[in-house]
């Protein structure tokens, strides 16, 4: 409560609260207007920024137009499908597709939604979670290192 | 100078009114003193712009696709085709199509941190766990919509893609076959497959996204965000606390006044409906 840093001269307790004041500590609250809003129009604006500028330098793509009868094109899922994608190439063959391609999502998606239940412990900060933190860093290295796999591999073999 | 008196005041008394007038019958303005001034925490005020700018982009999504559809045709015929004309012709259409390409992409990237701050700070307990129920479903309906998008351009890349995707996905145990015949139309992808996504892209997964958002956005409203909401409240308390002793002080100064004065009536010892006064002037 009490942020030696910002030089308030009371803790929180001995502070005289008052109309000015009442959202004024630092290191508590700012009004959602117009501090966040601020804040949010800014990083909002840098992507807009960023979509129109890239709208313009690496237009948005279309290759030919689709050949039902070509049996030799590969396909490349988009980028945020390619963890994914590479994750079905440590399940090889039809019998165990259905398991690396369904069954380990699936159990992944009902996992990430009872998150708050699994971890129900009454501290939010991640050094009193090391459990959950520790869980969260690997399924995070675990996406991202299949996703730079996936990606050394379009650029290693670029026809499969 | 004394027009322009007299016109800033009629100004000011029509603003008055208007204002006075929606207030009365839509409550609009106390509303939006409720949303705007509500005080959220600082510390993490930068962090938090990850869920507003998901808001974003889904709000440039919603925009730019209604935009594309002013050109787009769904038909095998004429789907590569219109958007090779929205991409090369349209006015605007190349920056039309480029946002809504480039905002979908950030908005994975951008979903997939603000899950990340979400997890990291503990943002999912109680009493916000639905919160969290709520925003994996939207990023599955987001997931979807991605995935659906693909094949509406009818090129060889969204194509293919999604012929592989269908593949994957008719190895779902049970209901897998089934549930691609139906989103297929058929035995493969065809006429009727770009008809059912671009039914499923346009209408019914839009359509399924914005509850989700409002109920995520008035459940994120009704908690707070993660875990200071009981600082303020704690602070606007102690405020109301001091408002309160001070008006009491106050009163307690004008009721010595009166006290003297009504004092000959008799009135001076009664203290009965101090409480009553107090509760009207609040």
């Amino acid at each position: 409560m009490y942020d030696v840093t910002t030089g308030k001269a009371r803790p929180v307790e001995e502070e005289i609260i008052t109309e000015e004041n009442v959202y004024d500590r630092p290191d508590e609250t700012i009004g959602f207007f117009p501090g966040q809003v601020l804040k949010d129009l800014y990083v909002a604006f840098a992507l807009l920024v960023a979509c129109i500028v890239l709208s313009y330098t690496i237009p948005a793509p279309l290759s030919d137009p689709a050949n039902t009868a070509s049996v030799d094109y590969v396909p490349r899922p988009e980028w945020f499908f390619f963890f994914y994608e590479q994750m079905l190439m440590f399940f090889p063959g039809y019998a165990l597709i259905s398991f690396g391609a369904v069954v380990v999502p699936g159990v992944f998606v009902v996992l990430l939604m009872i998150v708050p239940w699994l971890d129900r412990g009454p501290n939010h900060s991640p050094l009193k979670r090391p459990f959950a933190i520790v869980v969260g860093l690997l399924v995070t290295v675990t996406v991202v290192l299949n996703m730079l796999l996936a990606v050394s591999r379009i650029i290693n073999f670029p026809g499969q | 100078m004394g027009m322009i008196g007299r016109v800033r005041s009629q100004t000011a008394d029509a603003s008055k009114f208007v204002v006075d007038w929606m207030e009365h019958r839509t409550g609009i303005v106390t509303l939006t003193e409720h949303f705007l001034y509500e005080p959220v925490p600082k510390r993490g005020a930068w962090l938090y712009t990850l869920g507003s700018a998901t808001l974003f982009l889904i709000t440039l999504q919603f925009l730019t696709g209604i935009l594309l559809l002013f050109y787009y045709v769904p038909s095998i015929e004429d789907a590569w085709n219109s958007v090779y004309y929205i991409q090369e012709e349209a006015y605007f259409g190349a920056l039309i199509r480029g946002i809504h390409y480039w905002s979908a992409n950030f908005l994975l990237a951008v979903i997939g941190l603000h899950m990340a701050q979400v997890f990291f700070s503990g943002g999912y307990k109680a009493p916000r766990e639905l919160n969290w129920v709520v925003g994996v479903i939207l990023l599955l309906l987001v997931i979807v919509l991605a995935f659906t998008g693909y094949l509406l351009r009818w090129d060889q890349d969204g194509f293919w893609a999604s012929v592989v995707g269908m593949k994957i996905g008719s190895y779902t145990p049970f209901v897998g076959g089934a549930t691609i015949h139906f989103l297929l139309g058929g035995d493969v992808v065809g006429p009727a497959t770009l008809s059912r996504f671009f039914a499923l892209h346009v209408w019914l997964l839009p359509a399924a996204l914005a509850p989700f958002i409002g109920i995520h956005l008035y459940l994120l409203r009704r908690h707070g965000v993660f875990g200071s909401e009981f600082e303020y409240t704690e602070r606007l308390a102690k405020l109301h606390e001091n408002q309160r002793l001070e008006e009491y002080a106050r009163y307690e100064l004008d009721e010595g006044e009166e006290e003297y004065e009504d004092g000959e009536n008799g009135y001076g010892d009664d203290y009965g409906d101090r409480g009553d006064y107090e509760d009207r002037r609040s």
